[in-house]
């Protein structure tokens, strides 16, 4: 991540449209909690591997496929938990020096 | 504004039959073709059960191009609940079903959708006792889209 850009992030899911979305929402609202900028994308996990992230977030099903493919892969099993989701990205943005 | 409808304490007997359950509304209202419910119990086949988001709550939907017509979103509560699979959110005793023309088209409904749910969304449809009552809480979904 680099300076003052946004933080990518993108949330995975098989098809791209519901999950994933439900979770771009929780995302979204934990990072603005967190007040960390951040440009987030709900994809499906095949297209997520051609596109470039700071932090992929997914179910342990789709995250284990990641593993390396960005400073931060997060696996969620309750997409509507928006208090874990904010504790365990503050714990790996901190980790990263990004908070 | 986005077709909706429920079914309540529906007796299924496996995950299958819970995602068709909660699928009909969306092919009565209209909004999926006939074939659409199968597609969506194809798409967890497929894909692993990945769409279980919750504890206890599914949301299931196949692609734009497997029979939509509109942009539609229902429910089934579960008389019993199913098991999906999932490592942590089994069993499940709600299942969303959606469905839209496009990749765009849902979004704000599902935007709405996810706020209702953190306000306690979930409980009130798995107290609801008359597919009415249920029907009236999807709707004020769909109205609060944007």
């Amino acid at each position: 991540m680099a300076g003052s850009e946004p933080l990518r992030v993108l949330t995975v899911c098989g098809v791209g449209m519901g999950s994933s979305l439900m979770l771009r929402m929780t995302a979204e609202s934990a990072l603005q909690d967190l007040g960390v900028s951040a440009k987030v994308e709900a994809t499906d996990a095949s297209s997520a591997r051609s596109m470039q992230a700071d932090v992929i977030i997914g179910q342990g099903m789709h995250t284990e496929m990641f593993e390396g493919a960005a400073p931060v892969v997060l696996t969620v099993s309750n997409f509507m938990d928006k208090e874990a989701l904010k504790s365990q990205l503050a714990a790996a943005l901190k980790e990263q020096g990004w908070l | 504004m986005a077709v909706t409808g429920a079914r309540v304490r529906v007796a299924a007997e496996d995950w299958r039959a819970a995602v068709r359950a909660a699928c009909e509304p969306l092919v009565e209202g209209g909004a999926v073709e006939p074939r659409y419910p199968e597609r969506c119990v194809e798409v967890v086949e497929e894909n692993g059960p990945y769409m279980v988001l919750a504890p206890g709550l599914a949301l299931a939907h196949a692609r734009p191009e497997d029979g939509v017509l509109e942009v539609g979103l229902s429910a089934a509560t579960l008389a019993e609940p199913v098991e999906f699979g999932h490592p942590e959110n089994d069993p499940v005793d709600l299942v969303f079903a959606f469905g839209s023309p496009d990749k765009e088209q849902h979004v704000g409904l599902l935007a709405a959708l996810a706020d209702r749910l953190t306000e306690g969304l979930d409980d009130e449809l798995r107290a609801a006792e008359s597919e009415e009552r249920a029907e009236e809480l999807l709707e004020e979904v769909a109205r609060g889209v944007e």
